[in-house]
């Protein structure tokens, strides 16, 4: 299980949020921009901005806000309930697979066997070429204490809306940890950003 | 018997919960002007914050909802108003939707959704026009795709039509065989993955 162990921030170094270039989920919404109805897994929290530019394409957008649950899940000892437990962080799937999976930065908040079972029920909801992304704590030994601070802007860049009051140290999974716990996936490309974090794109 | 507040949303000043069962509440027995020829009204019907609803609301006015209502909501021509103080488990149909307070179910709007900041939403929207403010707490689909949303509005419509002209019988749920057949036929069966 991750430890909580949260640090305070020094107030001093809590900056205006921050925007950077996501070349990879640029490249996602590119892929999407087919003119063809998609359908888009979001795990994050609802955004007036991810609403508004999903908005520009023919599709469903799916939001599963499971942040309040990623503790719960960790915390599940039984595999079973673990799976049961994913399975219900996840909207029901209206029998159309999905087309592009969004984590954000969902999946550093996971200990290893509860992200085998959220992205297993995830697996089960997309179809081959679904392309899922993901953005991993890289270089810092610390995040912010909770996920689902990823906002999408209109030019496609992400703004980083963290408040980093509270921390806790960073899982810096390796792609090689992701691959393991994400079983059908394939890591496709991989990007280290501007912000210290890795920007990766699987696909099934 | 309840009172029907009018924009105030005053309730007669009850204290205690008062706790109602309608089968089938028509605004049409209001004192609402009568809907102008294009189905807007000018005045909003209130359901206050101590009243509970369960079975099938249908109207031709603007409505606000601060109390309790389970079942299905009708509005064809018109906007719903779900209060701060709003709770509702119910499908809903309406011209327009603002979601203030809780809401549980399926929309399908044929102009606009607007999920405000204080809201919580759990369930599906068809919409051509989703607004979201950030804070609100959504957890669900927002079908935007025109092809899809058109497809679903032409069938609750014709299932609107179809309901108006015949006598509605609601169950104590709230569901109709009319209104599941629509949920079937748009929803395509929602299934979770065993």
């Amino acid at each position: 299980m991750i430890a909580a162990n949260s640090r305070q921030a020094d107030p001093r170094a809590i900056a205006q949020p921050e925007r950077f270039n996501a070349p990879l989920f640029q490249s996602l919404l590119e892929r999407l921009d087919s003119g063809k109805r998609c359908v888009v897994l979001d795990l994050g929290t609802a955004h007036t901005q991810t609403v508004a530019l999903f908005g520009r394409y023919p599709c469903r957008l799916d939001i599963a806000d499971v942040v309040d649950g990623l503790d719960g899940l960790n915390a599940e000892v039984d595999p079973q309930g673990r799976l049961y437990r994913a399975e219900a962080l996840l909207p029901v799937t209206h029998a159309e697979p999905a087309d592009a999976v969004l984590c954000w930065d969902i999946l550093n908040y996971l200990d290893r066997p509860a992200m085998k079972a959220l992205m297993s029920r995830v697996a089960a909801r997309s179809k081959p070429g679904t392309m899922v992304h993901t953005l991993i704590v890289y270089s810092d030994t610390h995040m912010p204490a909770t996920a689902g601070h990823f906002v999408p802007q209109e030019d496609n860049s992400l703004l980083d809306v963290a408040i980093r009051h509270d921390e806790r140290p960073a899982p810096r999974y390796a792609p090689t940890d992701l691959t393991d716990c994400l079983p059908g996936f394939r890591m496709e490309r991989a990007m280290l950003l501007s912000n210290g974090m890795q920007e990766i794109l699987f696909r099934i | 018997m309840f009172e029907l507040g009018k924009k105030d949303g005053s309730d007669s000043g009850h204290d205690s919960t008062t706790t109602e069962r309608q089968d089938s509440w028509s605004s049409t027995q209001t004192e609402a002007a009568p809907s102008s020829s294009s189905g807007a009204s000018r005045e909003t019907a209130v359901i206050g914050r101590s009243i509970r609803i369960n079975g099938d609301l249908q109207g031709e006015e603007d409505l606000r909802i601060e109390g309790d209502v389970n079942g299905t909501v009708r509005l064809h021509n018109n906007t719903l108003t779900i209060g701060q103080e709003g709770k509702i488990r119910a499908d809903v149909y309406a011209k327009s939707v603002v979601v203030d307070g809780v809401m549980e179910g399926d929309v399908y709007s044929s102009e606009r959704v607007a999920i405000r900041k204080s809201a919580t939403v759990l369930g599906n929207i068809t919409a051509p026009r989703v607004a979201l403010d950030d804070g609100a707490r959504f957890k669900g689909s927002i079908e935007m795709d025109p092809d899809a949303v058109e497809k679903a509005l032409g069938k609750t419509d014709t299932d609107v039509k179809a309901i108006a002209k015949t006598p509605q019988k609601s169950k104590a749920n709230g569901s109709t065989p009319a209104k599941a057949a629509v949920v079937e036929d748009v929803a395509t069966a929602n299934q979770s993955v065993a």
